[in-house]
């Protein structure tokens, strides 16, 4: 009673220095609630949605993907005939029976041919107007699409691009482009996240999108009363025979989720693994925190073991105290998280992915998680500061009261550091020079581990000699207050090294990705440049394929030396071992491809593999299936025949383009898929006339206006679109990774508030003998900038030494150039120096504002 | 005891009256209405230059508070306190804390110099923050004079409390204040120790013509200086030139008496 009691004490007496860690620990729970509720959240519209918009039961090809949103590689999406609709309707049971049309391989431009396709990475649907989507949406505005000038689209498409009844759209498929004009605008009843839904009369969508009459991709069943979804199904299963997808509304939903679901998993695990890293960084914070409390109580828990208490006692009131700031934090965290999911969900909004609150979930597990860790976390952290206080012999309350004696480093700790770090460091250079990826990976990861633990260990150790060399280089130019900033930071190695490793796991985990990224694009930049013979690509960036009109309008571009055709297409090979491997492709192309990618083989030459019936396998199938030059190899196209094909060429397997890819020429392909079924073409290459480079490269952006949902990129924009790419992942990750950054500087405020605390005697008596609060203030920052700087040279060290064993690592899935991007990193270190004065502000007023007379009478 | 010749030269910034500091009328109170409390009481007084004045009182006395105030380290309610010719009273800290810098030197009962610095570091601390080189023959001399040359290079933590308060006493002195202030500099330590931080202070007024303040309430202390004040209640009531332990005993057994019947 009496423990609970001094640590309830303790608690509030301290709770000023409390704050700072209890802030941790709210950001850490605060992260890892807000995710589980903003993906439950995401869950629960999805969920709403798909719920909302299948009818009782769904017909549809037996082709479609589950959840149905699907289209061949010939740019159509997979039809049923039309009398399937009177079949169902002869079914026991049903209600009504219609047949509807949509596709998601369409791309629709408004009048001045901008892409209305959201940037979210949602889809864009276009689909016939039936009375199932009238069931789910409301028509706000106009009235449905009627004849073939009328569309209508929904709300959040048209406000975000200013739309209303009476504009031109165009409707683009692998078909053609039909236009019309809006006819309404129709809202959801439930949350729409995000996709761009357009609207057509049946007769027109079924022009527009299969461009055939009498066809639907699904018929949607309503049930008759009293009929359940799921004997509807078998009613209709019995009426149509086995030759159709058939799904109830449930099963439909189930499909639809895990479509997105995969994309939430990434996403949700993605940051549950930045909060857990946020969670390490709290770590330290709280162990700090709770070293330097005991540290400054030290004559306080003198006295308490002198008039009695047992270590035990002490060893759990510590606990206790931790056990309260684990709970305060959890709990504010909790609620913080609640807040921070709204905030995502706002900020999903601004991106174009709408998420309503009303859709709000919190399931009774995120706070009994987010409790469950705070709590544990905190009070573990604290453990080892706890067995110290324990420790603390019943002499100390009779010693002077002065400081608290400075930390020592030990020669346990040097060791076992130097240890730690020789391992990891074995361990990262048998990652690079593993023969075999899952191998390197491994030695990697412990590599990664066993170095940031080392360093870790060992960084205090460090602490004197870094922030000697620092202070020499930095501090001197300060005079006296430089000097005593440096002797400040090095008179605890402990705290110094706590509070510098905390910076130090952000950091590099910071540099490691920026290396591993600029070697990405710097690998992919060579590997274009060596590789790459051709001047412009034409692609879709969703990847899509491109309609043969696009085609045609790439063909017709004056100044092009040459076109050449790019598509891919599922096959299974069976090769003369007498195997079939399934889940493979070929790559068909035009015989010109090999002029325009120099891809190496390793027997024969690429061009061979284009005359027909020929065909290129990689190198490792090749050693699989004992093929060489002259084998034959049957091809089972899907959509087509089964063709037999020789072997003329043997691709390498080194290079990172079109890796393990087994080629064939169009012509080949041609020759055993109907031409209905044919795959569009994912890419097209042209290359300019000699000298003519900058002219065609006009004139193909000119001819390709006609169709905006392409790229047309020379190599220079495609090397940057790259860059631009790996560059917005990077920064998504720096921006998760900035929470660990910010728990890192809170430890650099609390270590520095702290110690300001500490030292109350020491900075009465320097103001005493007159030191300016300028330079006591000075003196306050620049202890802060080193101890910043300090972690941030280790962070920096340890990822520049992550990145580049990961590129060595990666260098056998073709990364192959290690490029540091030595901006980033002295841009990283100038920053850091700036977190340290940042993190200084408030504990240098503090120390400036102490009254001298006070400061001087602490006893 | 004291020659006049000894008295024209020293401090850094140079001192030129007879009076290095004085207060005038100086009251100092805490709280108001009825929690008032009036620590000094229209106080005047007037530290001679070159010479070594003691103030002693008993506890609640206010005689650490007028040394607070007159060392610039605590402000009045009113009056005036002036160092040489300067008003100090009214000043912003700014000022003050140069002042206290390049004018007054600090010798405190406990915890007078930095952990993280030597004894010479400390010594020259001051001079340091403000950025000026200490004259190399009077370090020296100071130096030599607590008999700290061989310390130098140690930190405060490895050394006794009696070299400690020594090395404080080299701190103040090294930087040529115009005035010492004292606050219980031998309360710490034994009776030897005492006596030798004390024998320094005397022999600095002595042969370096430093003016020296110390608030103290061992009699023995007290009667190495020149001049012992008397507060009580916030008042100066008595003082006593050229003292002797006994006397300055007697005349506290005085008070203690007049305190206790009063």
């Amino acid at each position: 009673m009496t423990v609970l009691k001094t640590s309830m004490r303790n608690f509030l007496a301290h709770k000023g220095r409390m704050a700072l860690s209890a802030v941790a620990v709210l950001l850490s729970v605060a992260f890892v609630c807000g995710t589980l509720v903003f993906t439950d959240t995401m869950g629960t519209t999805f969920d709403k949605l798909f719920a909302a918009t299948a009818s009782d039961v769904t017909v549809s090809s037996k082709d479609a993907a589950e959840g149905g949103e699907t289209t061949a590689g010939n740019g159509k999406p997979p039809v049923i005939p039309a009398s399937v609709v009177d079949e169902v309707k002869r079914a026991d049971g049903v209600r009504a029976a219609e047949g509807a049309v949509f596709s998601t391989a369409v791309t629709v431009v408004d009048g001045d041919r901008d892409n209305l396709s959201p940037t979210n990475g949602g889809p864009t649907i276009v689909g016939s107007w039936n009375t199932n989507d009238a069931r789910t949406m409301d028509i706000t505005s106009g009235a449905a699409p009627k004849g073939a000038g009328q569309i209508m689209l929904d709300a959040d498409t048209a406000e975000k691009h200013d739309l209303g009844v009476g504009d031109g759209l165009s409707v683009i498929t692998a078909l053609g482009t039909h236009t019309a004009k809006i006819s309404g605008i129709a809202d959801f009843t439930v949350t729409n996240p995000g996709a761009a839904i357009f609207f057509l009369d049946t007769p027109t969508a079924q022009k527009v999108l299969v461009g055939e009459d009498g066809v639907y991709t699904d018929v949607n069943v309503t049930a008759a009363e009293g009929v359940t979804d799921e004997q509807l199904k078998q009613n209709v299963l019995a009426e149509l025979g086995g030759g159709y997808k058939v799904l109830t509304a449930k099963e439909a939903a189930e499909a639809n989720q895990k479509d997105v679901e995969g994309f939430m998993n990434v996403m949700k695990y993605a940051m549950l693994g930045f909060a857990g890293i946020a969670f390490l960084v709290g770590i330290f914070l709280i162990i700090n925190t709770f070293s330097m409390l005991v540290a400054q109580r030290t004559r306080e828990i003198g006295l308490m073991r002198a008039i009695g208490s047992s270590r035990r006692q002490v060893n759990r009131s510590v606990l206790v105290e931790a056990l309260l700031l684990g709970v305060v934090g959890s709990v504010l965290g909790v609620g913080a998280g609640v807040g921070l999911a709204v905030g995502l969900m706002k900020l999903m909004g601004l991106m174009g992915m709408e998420l309503s609150t009303g859709d709000l979930t919190v399931a009774w597990t995120t706070p009994a998680l987010g409790l469950l860790l705070g709590v544990v976390v905190t009070v573990l952290a604290a453990y080892l500061p706890a067995r110290r206080a324990g420790k603390i012999s019943p002499m100390a309350a009779l010693r002077d009261a002065g400081t608290p004696a400075d930390g020592r480093t030990g020669w346990v700790r040097a060791v076992t550091g130097l240890v730690l770090t020789g391992g990891g460091a074995a361990a990262l250079y048998l990652a690079g020079a593993a023969e075999k990826a899952t191998d390197g990976s491994m030695w990697l990861g412990l590599g990664i581990v066993l170095t940031l633990i080392g360093f870790v260990v060992i960084g205090p150790v460090l602490a004197s000699g870094v922030v000697r060399v620092l202070g020499a280089v930095l501090l001197r130019a300060f005079g006296p207050v430089g000097r005593m900033a440096e002797r400040n930071a090095l008179r605890n190695p402990r705290r110094t090294g706590a509070t510098g490793a905390a910076l130090m796991i952000g950091l590099a985990l910071v540099a490691c990705l920026s290396v591993v990224g600029s070697s990405m694009v710097a690998s992919a930049g060579e590997e274009l440049d060596k590789t790459v013979g051709t001047d412009f690509i034409v692609q879709h960036d969703g990847g899509q394929g491109i309609t043969p009109q696009a085609v045609a309008a790439v063909k017709a571009t004056e100044g092009l030396d040459r076109v050449t055709e790019y598509k891919w297409t599922k096959a299974d090979f069976t090769t003369p071992d007498g195997k079939t491997s399934d889940d493979t492709a070929i790559t068909a192309a035009d015989p010109t491809y090999a002029t325009d990618m120099r891809i190496e083989t390793v027997q024969g030459k690429l061009a061979d593999a284009y005359r027909p019936d020929s065909m290129s396998v990689h190198e490792d199938f090749a050693k699989d299936h004992d093929v060489t030059l002259g084998s034959t190899v049957d091809v089972a196209f899907e959509d087509g025949r089964t063709a037999t094909l020789t072997v003329r060429a043997v691709t390498s397997s080194e290079g990172a383009i079109d890796a393990g890819a087994m080629y064939t020429s169009i012509d080949t392909l041609a020759r055993y898929v109907p031409a209905d079924r044919m795959p569009l073409t994912l890419m097209v290459l042209a290359s300019a006339e000699d000298g003519q480079k900058d002219a065609a490269y006009a004139a193909l952006k000119q001819s390709m206006d006609r169709f905006p949902q392409y790229e047309v990129r020379d190599q220079t924009d495609y090397k940057e679109a790259l860059k631009d790419q790996i560059g917005q992942l990077l920064n998504m990750i720096y921006g998760l990774l900035a929470l660990a950054i910010i728990v890192a500087i809170l430890g650099v405020v609390n270590t520095l508030a702290l110690s300001v605390v500490e030292r109350t005697r020491e900075i009465g008596l320097m103001r005493a003998i007159g030191l300016s609060r300028r330079q006591l203030r000075r003196m306050i920052r620049m202890e802060s900038v080193v101890i910043a700087l300090f972690g941030a040279l280790l962070g920096l060290g340890l990822g520049l030494g992550w990145g580049a064993t990961a590129q060595q690592l990666l260098a056998l899935e073709g990364l192959k150039v290690l490029d540091i991007p030595w901006p980033t990193i002295a841009g990283v270190f100038a920053g850091s120096a700036f977190v340290g004065l940042f993190a200084a502000l408030v504990p240098a007023f503090r120390a400036g504002r102490m009254n001298v007379l006070n400061a001087i009478a602490t006893e | 005891m004291t020659s006049a010749v000894t008295i024209t030269r020293h401090g850094g910034t140079g001192g030129t009256t007879a009076v290095a500091a004085r207060a005038r009328q100086v009251v100092k109170a805490y709280g108001s209405g009825e929690t008032r409390v009036v620590a000094l009481d229209h106080v005047d007084v007037d530290i001679a230059r070159g010479r070594f004045t003691a103030i002693m009182g008993p506890s609640g006395s206010g005689k650490s508070t007028l040394m607070h105030c007159l060392a610039g380290l605590d402000t009045v309610t009113s009056g005036q306190i002036y160092l040489d010719e300067t008003e100090i009273t009214g000043l912003k800290d700014k000022k003050l804390t140069r002042l206290r810098r390049d004018r007054i030197g600090f010798i405190f009962q406990a915890f007078n110099l930095l952990p993280t610095l030597n004894a010479l570091e400390n010594i020259t601390l001051p001079m340091d923050i403000a950025g000026r080189k200490p004259d190399k023959a009077w370090l020296d001399r100071v130096v030599e004079t607590v008999g700290l040359a061989e310390r130098l290079k140690h930190r405060p933590t490895q050394l006794s409390g009696g070299q400690q308060q020594r090395v404080a006493v080299a701190r103040a002195l090294a930087a040529r204040p115009e005035i010492i202030f004292g606050d219980e500099p031998t309360g710490n330590l034994d009776s030897r120790a005492g006596a030798e931080v004390l024998g320094f202070l005397r022999r600095s007024v002595d042969e370096l013509g430093q003016t020296i303040v110390m608030v103290t309430h061992d009699p023995v202390a007290a009667s190495y200086a020149d001049r012992v004040l008397y507060l009580a209640d916030g008042r100066i009531v008595d003082e006593m030139h050229q003292p002797t332990a006994e006397q300055v005993l007697d005349r506290m057994k005085d008070f203690d008496a007049r305190g206790r019947t009063s």
